[in-house]
Order: C-alpha cells, then structure tokens, then sequence
C-alpha cells in the first residue's frame, strides 16, 4: 500500500520538525572577508547578551541581492558603500543607520611554494592566470579593477582573470594551487595557510566597508544594538587584531 | 559526525522529507488523469510537467525568484499575507519540490498505465464511482511505482542545488543544504570538510537507489509473471 511510503518518510519528518521554526536568532549577512572576525565577534556578543547571531557569509554584492529579493536578514556588513547605498536608496536601509569605520588593503598572493617572484603589478603579466572576485559586480574585485586600470594594465589582464564568487573563492585557489596568484585583502592573506603575500598594494583604491541594521528586520532593537557593539570598542579591537584598519575615533 | 555536519544533514533530509510528501497528493492525481487522458491535451501537459527535468535548475530557480520576488504580484500577495519564502528554509522545500515533481509522476503515471482496464471497468461496473475506483482498485495496483516514484523525488530533493540556491540562497543552518555546503566549503578551500559532507551523501544516495532498484525489480517481475 502506498502507506509504506509514508512509513519511510514520515520519521524523517517528525524527527526534523523540530526545527522548523526560525528561534530569533539575529542574521547577520556579512562579505567573505569578515567571516573570522565576525564569527569571534558575534560568539563574544552571545556571552555577554545572551543573544544569538547566526552568519551567512558571501560577496556583498549576492547578499544585497539577496536582502532585495526579500531574505530576512537583521544587519548587513558590506566591503564597500556602493551596495548599502544601493540598499538605503530601495529604503530597506534607513538614511543614517549606516557605519563606516572599516578599511582594509589589498595584496597579491601566492602560494607558498610558488616560483612565480612577483614584486609589482607590471610582473602580473608573466602569471598565466590570476584569480580575483568578480569585478562587475564583487568589492574585492572592484577595487582589483580599479587599482589595475589606475595604473593602465587592465586591458592586458583581464584575459588572464579568473573571475570567482567571493573574495574567499579567490584565495581557495592559490592555496590548492590550481592558479598562480591572486589578488585579495591583506585580512584574507593573513588567515591563508598554504599562501603568502608576494607584495602588497600601494596607493590602491579607497576601500571602506558598511555595516548597518536592516529596516525590514523583525527583531531591529537587536540588529541596532549589535551593529553598535561591532563599531563599538569591542568590535574595533577585534578589527585591528584580524589585520584591518580602522577609522575615527569612536 | 561534527554537529555542523549532523545539523546540515537533518536539515536537508527535513526539506526533501517535506517537499516530497507534500507533492506525493497533486502528483498522484497528476499521474492518473495522465495515465487516463488521451490526446494532445496530454501531451502538452506532460511536457509541462517534464520540464524541470531538462531545463537547467538555475532557469527554473529565476523563475520562481522572478515570480515570488517582493515586487512582483505574487511576492507582494505573500507580503501581505506576512509569508516569508524566499531565502528562508521554504524556498529550499519550494525549489525541491518543482524539482521533485516529475520524478515522482513519471513513474506513478507509468504504473497506473499499467494497470488492467478491465480490473477498472470490474470496479465500475460493481458501482464504484470515479474516485471510488481509483481509491480501492487503482492505488493498491499502482503502490509500487508510486512508492518508486517517490523514493526518486526524495533522492532527488536531497541534492538539488541550481534551483535551491537561487530562490534560498545559502544560509548556514537556515537554508543551506548538503549539495550547496559542499559547493560552499569548496569554494573556499574546505576541501576535507566539504569530503566529510560527501561521505555522508554517497551513503544516502546509495541506500536510496539500493531501495528503489529492488522495488523496480519486484516490479518487473511481478509483470513478467
């Protein structure tokens, strides 16, 4: 009888239904660079409010996406301006709510191993491939572009990028050894185990991060309140020990 | 197994659980009028029905994305309605499902074919109405495939990425399912972890192709017979 079909999945169901319904955590969209520190930050914000916050970590520019098309997320921490503008003009961030204080540089790496002896941006010509976040749309990759088109090298090598999802899909890479070299943040550069810095960026593009609650978000009194403690002294010292820069006084 | 890995594995046996069960009643009902029906009607609709089987998951997860996004007239009924599905864990039930729904009708639709007309017309012709017959005459002939039918849905809910990831995007213990955090950990060069996930996948798919070979078996041979 077709119940036996049930028999087989009905446990399954019952078993998972449990946790079906969202508990209020806080979500928490952030771009790939913050993943350590944020995930530090966010279990030091659980100890002393006992508030969770759960992570999804990306590019800026799909979690924007995402956040457009209505994902329920309570605070979003950009690699650049441009998305949170974005974000602010589509009235799902409120004008003022934002905070940037955060900045970060850019480096080229390669693996640790490599043979490649890389030294300035003209030397990128003699790597095969090079791996970089998507530069239409991803902030790492922007600011890549950007560096690379302020000094005229872009036109010859763009046919050389590897576009990648994420500033971390970059990275990934060079660590395994599939591409030469990459460019990405000195922070990333910093957590990688089989890479290293083959030199890092001079007078490169302005990078500036945005982090700020989320106007749809069900639980803003706490979405506000963390965005506060990540800009807060706590959150700067955090920062300052993965390798960022950071701004202002608070 | 790391708690990670146990949570993202009960999270996706849970939405290919649920997807596959609430399309096992309209796939069902799609089957039998399709096993019944003769015509182009029939076969456009099969067509239809066939279609996230051969379009890219990707095509059809930006469908469901265009159609239930906030600013769109679905999306905004939904709004009001105060239902979130989009980047939450029922957008993952949602995209599995549409994915599901041919594997699980195929199948069905071929057993109730199977079925001896002259066992339906019995039925009738002892007074048993349309549903009548197709409650007490035609689900117990056809159980086996149906039961095929649905292993395969399940099978397939518990891998589906293309779909899933457009319309849920990849949410750690939210929305993130087997297939998307093995792309994930992958993706930034997890590779051992994203190893353990397929272990436990390879498993899985094993036991369920397993079960549904051996139904498919009895199956035939019952019909040799």
């Amino acid at each position: 009888m077709p119940k036996t079909g049930f028999a087989l999945l009905l446990p399954t169901l019952l078993l998972t239904l449990g946790a079906a319904d969202p508990k209020p955590e806080l979500l928490v969209f952030g771009a790939a660079s913050l993943t350590e520190s944020l995930q530090e930050l966010g279990k030091a914000y659980e100890a002393t409010t006992g508030q969770r916050v759960i992570f999804s970590f990306g590019a800026s520019s799909d979690l924007a996406r995402q956040i457009q098309a209505g994902a329920p997320a309570d605070v979003f921490f950009s690699a650049d301006t441009a998305k949170m503008e974005a974000l602010e003009k589509a009235g799902l961030v409120r004008a003022g709510d934002r905070r940037e204080f955060l900045s970060n540089s850019l480096v080229v790496v390669v693996a640790s191993n490599s043979k490649f002896r890389l030294t300035t941006a003209e030397d990128l010509v003699n790597v095969p491939r090079i791996a970089l976040a998507d530069p239409a749309s991803v902030p790492s990759g922007i600011y890549a572009k950007r560096w690379l088109s302020g000094l005229g090298l872009w036109e010859k090598l763009e046919p050389k990028v590897v576009p990648t999802l994420d500033v971390r899909s970059a990275l990934a890479p060079v660590e395994n050894g599939a591409i030469p070299a990459a460019i990405v943040y000195r922070t990333d550069a910093a957590i990688a185990k089989s890479a290293r810095i083959a030199f890092a960026v001079e007078n490169g593009p302005e990078i500036l991060y945005s982090v700020a609650p989320l106007a749809g978000s069900k639980n803003s009194k706490a979405a506000g309140e963390f965005v506060l403690f990540l800009s807060g002294p706590r959150g700067r010292a955090e920062f300052v020990r993965r390798g960022f820069t950071v701004r202002g006084a608070q | 197994m790391p708690a990670d890995d146990l949570s993202i594995l009960l999270l996706t046996l849970r939405a290919a659980a649920i997807a596959t069960l609430l399309i096992l009643p309209p796939g069902i009902l799609a089957a039998w009028h399709l096993a019944r029906r003769r015509g182009a009607g029939r076969t456009l609709i099969e067509t239809i029905l066939s279609l996230p089987l051969v379009l890219p998951p990707t095509a059809v997860g930006l469908l469901l994305l265009e159609a239930l996004r906030r600013s769109g007239p679905l999306g905004r009924l939904l709004d009001r309605a105060g239902i979130e599905i989009l980047f939450t864990w029922k957008a993952v039930v949602l995209a599995t499902a549409v994915m599901s729904f041919p594997l699980l009708v195929r199948p069905a639709r071929t057993a109730f074919e199977e079925i001896d007309p002259r066992l339906l017309a019995m039925g009738r012709s002892l007074g048993s109405g349309p549903s009548s017959v197709f409650r007490r005459v035609a689900l117990p002939l056809a159980w086996r495939g149906i039961l095929v039918g649905t292993l395969l849905a399940f099978s397939r809910a518990l891998g589906e990425f293309g779909a899933t990831i457009m319309i849920a995007g990849s949410i750690p213990g939210r929305t993130q399912t087997m297939a998307l955090a093995i792309f994930q950990r992958t993706q930034i060069g997890q590779d051992a972890s994203a190893m353990r996930l397929v272990g436990v996948t390879v498993v899985i798919a094993f036991a369920a192709v397993w079960t549904t070979e051996i139904l498919m078996r009895r199956r035939t041979q019952k019909a040799a017979a």
